[in-house]
Order: C-alpha cells, then sequence, then structure tokens
C-alpha cells in the first residue's frame, strides 16, 4: 500500500490510510463512502464541506449567528473580515478544534463528504487526519525537522521506521518547497528554522498525513513579506491536491491565493463570491466598504 | 537637548537610586555574614568528629577473651585508656572467626572518649596517671587522632566514640526511595490529569485549592496523619521505613503536584493544538511532545520536595522514628533511624563527644541536600529546550 503512496516525488491520494471509521474514504478521492442520507442541503457535486445554519457560544455570548456555506473540493476559499467576526472560530469548527474551549457550545451541522463530523460516534483523531490545520503562529515541534515530519504518519501507523519514512519526509519537505534549505540539517531543531520555514515545515508536517482539507488560521500573520510570497505560493500548488480554507486579515493575500471569498461580519456571513467578482463587484455595500478600507 | 531644566532633579534621583542600591547590598551582604557564620561555627565544630584518638596495641585472641573476659586482650595498663565498647565487640568476633584463637596482633584500635578528648584539648575526666601514660604515649607514636571512619561505618551506639551515622544513611536511603516511588508517580499523574485532561467544574476546583492549603500545612499534621492512618489504621510497623516513607510521601505530594501542573502549564499550548492538529489523541500529544518538553521542571520539582522531606524531622516523631536505634535496618518494616532524627538525638546528649557528632552529621545531612539540589539545577540545565 505504501509503494502507491509516493509516486514522482509528489503524494497521491490513492493508498488511503486506514482509517476505517465513518469518515474512511475509499479508494478514490473523489468517490467518497456515499451514504446520502446524510448529505445535507446544500451539498452539491464538488462541495467538500457543508456549513449548515452553525451557531456557536462561548458561555452566554453567542460568536456565530447561523453561517451556512459549503466550501468547494480542491480549490482555496479565503474568510476574511475584522478582527472578532467569527471567521478563525468558524474555521476551528471544521476540525473541531473548539471541543478544547470548555465553554464552547455549538449548533446546527458541518457536514464533510456528506457525513455530520459533530454526530456522536465521529472520531475526533480521525477527523483531524482528514482535516489539518496550520496555524497562525508557526508551532513545530521542538523535536528535529525530521521528527515533525515523522510523528504523525508513525503514530497513525502510514509509514514505519527506515527508508519508507526517510521517502515519505523528503517527498512531504519537498511539497512545502523546504527540502532543498534542509536536507543538510533534517536531525537539527525545527525550531531553529526561520519563521517561513517553519511555518513550511508545519504545511509539511500537515500533509504528511495526507488529509483532504487544510485549514490554515493566519498562516502569514507573523510572517516577511518574503516568507508570506513563498507560503502563498505553495498554497497555489497544493490546491491541485487539497481542498484550503485560509483565514487572512490581508485582503491582498485573499485576492492572490483565493478562488472564493467568504466575508464575515460580527459572526455573520456577509457575502460568500468568487474571489474575482468579490473584489471587483461586491453585492453588498458592506463587503464594498470593508474590501475598500473605509471601515474594519 | 530638553527645554526643562533637570539638574537639580535628576541628581536628585541619581543620589535616590545611589541609596537604593546600598540598601539592596547591604541586605545581601548581612544574608551572606550569616551564611559564612553558619557554616564556619559547624565545620569547625564538626570537624574534630572526623578525628578520633586511637591505640597502638598488640590484641591478643585467647580463649578467654572468646569467654566473655574482653578486657583481657590488651595490656592491663591500657585497659583504661582502650574503647570499653569496640573491646566488648571481640568476643562475638572471635565465635564468628574460631580459627583466629590463639592469635596475637599489633594493631591500631579505637581510644576511650575521653582520650580522644584530652588530645582535643577538651575538658575530660581522665585521671592525672591516666593523663601523663597519654602524654608518654602520643610522644611515643602510639597514640594518635587518625581519621573516623567508624563514624561512617557504624550506627548509634551508648559509647561516644562509637556512635556513628551509618544507620541513619541507611534509613534514609530506605525512606528517601520508599518515599519517591509513592509520591513520584502519584504525584506526577495527578498533575497530568488535573491540568490536561480534567473538566473545569467545581469539584476539580476545590481539590485543586486543597492541593495548594496541603502544601502549606504544618508537616507535623502529617505525622499526625501518617500516626493515624498508617500505624493505627492499617497497622503499619512503628518506626519503620515504611511508615517513614508513606508519612513523608504524604507530606511531598503536594510540592510534586503544583511544581508539575506548573511545568505542564508552562508548555505552550501550541505545541498541544499542533498534536493534536495533526490528529494525535491528547494521550499522545502528552507522552510524545508535552511530557519531554515538561519533564526538566517536573524532576526538579520533586527532587525539591524529596530534598525537604529529607531534612525533614517532625512528622518522623510522630511515627517514632526517634528511637534510639543503633543497628541498619534490614527490611523496610523494621525499625530504623534518620539523619535528621539521628542529628537530633544527638543533639540532647551531654557529652562533648556527642555535640561534636552533631555538627558532623548536619554536615554530612547538607552534603547531601546540596548534592540532591545540584542533581535538580543539572537536570534542569540538560534537558532544558527551546521552542
Amino acid at each position: 500500500m505504501t509503494e502507491a503512496l509516493i509516486s514522482e516525488g509528489r503524494l497521491v491520494g490513492v493508498a488511503k490510510m486506514d482509517l476505517s471509521g465513518p469518515l474512511t474514504a475509499v479508494e478514490d478521492d473523489t468517490v467518497t463512502d456515499l451514504s446520502q442520507d446524510t448529505v445535507g442541503v446544500n451539498s452539491a457535486p464538488g462541495d467538500m464541506i457543508a456549513i449548515e445554519n452553525l451557531r456557536l457560544w462561548y458561555g452566554d455570548q453567542e460568536a456565530l449567528h447561523g453561517i451556512t456555506m459549503s466550501i468547494r473540493e480542491r480549490h482555496v476559499t479565503a474568510f476574511i473580515g475584522p478582527s472578532g467576526c467569527g471567521k478563525s472560530t468558524l474555521l476551528r469548527c471544521v476540525n473541531r478544534m473548539n471541543d478544547r474551549i470548555p465553554d464552547c457550545r455549538i449548533q446546527g451541522r458541518i457536514t464533510l463528504d456528506g457525513k455530520d463530523i459533530y454526530e456522536s460516534k465521529v472520531d475526533v483523531v480521525r477527523l483531524r487526519t482528514r482535516v489539518g490545520m496550520v496555524f497562525q503562529k508557526p508551532n513545530p515541534f521542538p523535536k528535529s525537522i525530521y521528527e515533525n515530519i515523522a510523528f504523525a504518519p508513525r503514530i497513525h501507523g502510514v509509514a514505519r521506521k527506515g527508508n519508507e519514512m526517510d521517502e515519505l519526509v523528503e517527498t512531504c519537505l519537498r511539497r512545502a518547497g523546504l527540502w532543498e534549505e534542509v536536507k543538510d540539517k533534517l536531525h537539527q531543531p525545527g525550531t531553529a528554522l526561520s519563521g517561513g520555514q517553519q511555518q513550511r515545515l508545519c504545511i509539511a508536517r500537515t500533509i504528511a498525513v495526507r488529509p483532504d482539507v487544510i485549514l490554515m488560521d493566519e498562516p502569514c500573520s507573523a510572517l516577511d513579506p518574503i516568507a508570506t510570497a513563498k507560503i502563498e505560493e505553495l498554497i497555489d500548488e497544493l490546491k491541485t491536491e487539497f481542498t484550503i480554507v485560509i483565514v487572512t486579515h490581508n485582503m491582498q493575500q485573499a485576492a492572490r491565493v483565493s478562488d472564493y471569498t467568504a466575508f464575515f461580519y460580527l459572526g455573520t456571513l456577509v457575502e460568500y463570491q468568487n474571489t474575482n467578482t468579490m473584489f471587483t463587484s461586491p453585492e453588498k455595500a458592506q463587503t464594498e466598504d470593508y474590501i475598500t478600507g473605509r471601515f474594519g | 537637548m530638553s527645554n526643562i531644566d533637570l539638574t537639580p532633579s535628576i541628581r536628585r534621583r541619581y543620589r535616590a537610586e545611589q541609596r537604593f542600591k546600598v540598601y539592596c547590598m547591604s541586605a545581601v551582604a548581612f544574608a551572606l555574614l550569616f551564611l559564612a557564620f553558619f557554616f564556619i561555627d559547624l565545620v569547625s565544630r564538626g570537624w574534630p568528629a572526623l578525628e578520633q584518638a586511637q591505640l597502638q596495641t598488640e590484641v591478643s585472641y585467647s580463649e578467654t577473651v572468646k569467654a566473655g573476659h574482653y578486657r583481657k586482650a590488651i595490656d592491663k595498663s591500657l585497659q583504661k585508656i582502650a574503647s570499653r565498647g569496640w573491646l566488648r565487640t571481640l568476643p562475638l568476633y572471635l565465635r564468628q572467626h574460631p580459627d583466629r584463637v590463639g592469635d596475637k596482633e599489633v594493631m591500631w584500635i579505637t581510644a576511650d572518649a575521653s582520650v580522644d578528648q584530652y588530645l582535643k584539648g577538651h575538658q575530660s575526666n581522665l585521671k592525672e596517671k591516666q593523663r601523663k601514660l597519654v602524654d608518654r604515649l602520643y610522644s611515643e607514636g602510639r597514640i594518635r587522632l587518625g581519621f573516623n571512619w567508624d563514624f561512617f561505618t557504624r550506627g548509634d551506639s551508648k559509647l561516644p566514640e562509637l556512635a556513628g551515622i551509618h544507620s541513619a544513611i541507611v534509613g534514609t536511603v530506605y525512606v528517601l526511595f520508599l518515599t519517591m516511588i509513592f509520591a513520584l508517580p502519584i504525584g506526577v499523574m495527578t498533575a497530568i490529569y488535573l491540568e490536561e485532561f480534567a473538566p473545569d467544574n467545581r469539584l476539580i476546583r476545590m481539590i485543586e485549592v486543597n492541593i495548594n492549603n496541603l502544601a502549606a500545612i504544618p508537616s507535623i499534621m502529617f505525622g499526625l496523619l501518617g500516626l493515624a492512618i498508617f500505624i493505627n489504621f492499617f497497622g503499619v510497623p512503628r518506626s519503620s521505613a515504611l511508615v517513614g516513607g508513606l508519612t513523608l510521601s504524604l507530606m511531598t505530594l503536594p510540592v510534586i503536584i503544583i511544581s508539575a501542573r506548573a511545568a505542564l502549564k508552562a508548555v505552550p499550548d501550541s505545541i498541544r493544538e499542533g498534536a493534536l492538529g495533526v490528529g494525535a489523541s491528547p494521550w499522545q500529544a502528552l507522552w510524545y511532545h508535552i511530557l519531554p518538553v515538561a519533564m526538566p521542571g517536573i524532576l526538579t520539582g520533586s527532587i525539591i520536595g524529596l530534598a525537604q522531606a529529607m531534612g525533614e524531622t517532625a512528622p518522623l516523631i510522630i511515627v517514632g522514628m526517634l528511637a534510639y536505634i543503633p543497628d541498619e535496618p534490614s527490611s523496610v518494616f523494621e525499625a530504623t533511624t534518620v539523619l535528621p532524627a539521628q542529628i537530633f538525638t544527638w543533639a540532647g546528649e551531654p557529652l562533648r563527644a556527642y555535640a561534636e557528632r552533631t555538627a558532623a552529621g548536619i554536615l554530612v545531612l547538607l552534603a547531601v541536600l546540596l548534592s540532591l539540589n545540584g542533581l535538580a539545577i543539572w537536570l534542569r540545565r540538560r534537558f532544558e529546550r527551546s521552542w
């Protein structure tokens, strides 16, 4: 199974890791476990994630007021909006990172490939192998570069020690455009890299488990313009294989990297459009005000 | 430059700063002075205990000695200045080694404590005749002050020249080992649960408050608790290393829990999120990423907690570890003594030779404590990581 894993230096989605459970996809990425009974109303072919009337509370405070949207497979969707509008909160609902917050409560549905991810029988660990995440602040593990990549494949039993793992590490680092910079220091700590390199290491670490979706929570906000450009380039390459959702404060970035853009304001989805349309002729006045910098 | 004339106020500010610096430095100097005084006093009192008067003489292993007339082993003129306690060990020695009966041997034997004190220039109850004898033998080189091996190889004794710290050291090792075995796993696992897995509810908060309170409770209370639970209820033998270890682990637990929690809390949340984000279970995130980062802190806190337990006397008095126990324990159920209790016992003895041993015992205790704390610092340096 692992021979098929690496072909011509790029990851292919043929051999799915054995995560037999409610979220298991079968051999081909595009054909998923089709129990159509759970498919939401908004799901259309090509939609990876469907969010249906999602409401979220932190304690008594309602942070998301009924969001409904769907996210297309193998495209980049950007979430924009002023601070505190709920875009990061929504993003963290998709891989259930919000489960860690004690007084966080949600209502509504999020489906991934037609399966409700908040159903009680869904295994969060399995979900997070399918929905990877890159955080705002680069957070490599305080271990070697090699170990940073190898950790997840090892705990999931995708690749064992030795050649197989070496190849996987190399492939992931190449895909993240980091191989040439780090190939001579694989066993040095990942924390010794520069900020931009650390963030690419985190992306490499995420794709090592071959997720379907990669969530990026302001991945460039701690980086300089050159490192940012590299990450954006990388996002552009990765979207051929992964569905990417990116939260950003930088509207130029949203315009540059994304195919679709969603504008949030005070916990509601104001407008969700094709990026070109969004930045040239937005429907709502509020959106136009925000992207032209009149408020926010 | 500024348009305001700052000259007078700046000068005043500098002067205040200077004064403040002097206050702080004199406080430090004061503390150092006390420390120096403490150490000089201890060392000057304890040092003589490392030397012990010894007497060179011919020892005859005769049948009479084996039969119990141990004084006959040496020349009659020396019987008053040799250690009676040392001579008393001879019959047993001969019963164990019957082949030595009939041998004669010239050797250094322990002298009486009064000779020791006389040679060290302290008050001594030697008679005039014996003083002359000691002076003569000393000038002939047949009496000397040699290194006091007995202090480290023997247990407590009612004869000061034979009293040593060995069984107390063995007892301390037993007790500390048991304390570590009980307190470390329970403490670290409690900390992990409270910090990483516990829900944030009223019960957990109450437990947390109580743990913090326990750390501040006078240690003698833990002795009473140990007495009530371990001895009276569970019937653990009194004075045993087991009851000492259990009591001290009760006392050390809060310290370990608090320091382990602080170490876990110091691990940045981004590491947890990173691990969970690639699909690690909470347990895997903890085991592979959080614990390795928190380990130096946990170990440092635990070692300091154990060092504190080692110097603790009050709770051990309550569970009966202050008795006169000359022999080292052969199991954890046997009566044993520990370093601080031994020091406490000696401190109450009127003889000058015991006062020396008290100071020397404190020096040994301090040396062990300092090396434990040194180990803690070394571990922290060794495993410190950046992230």
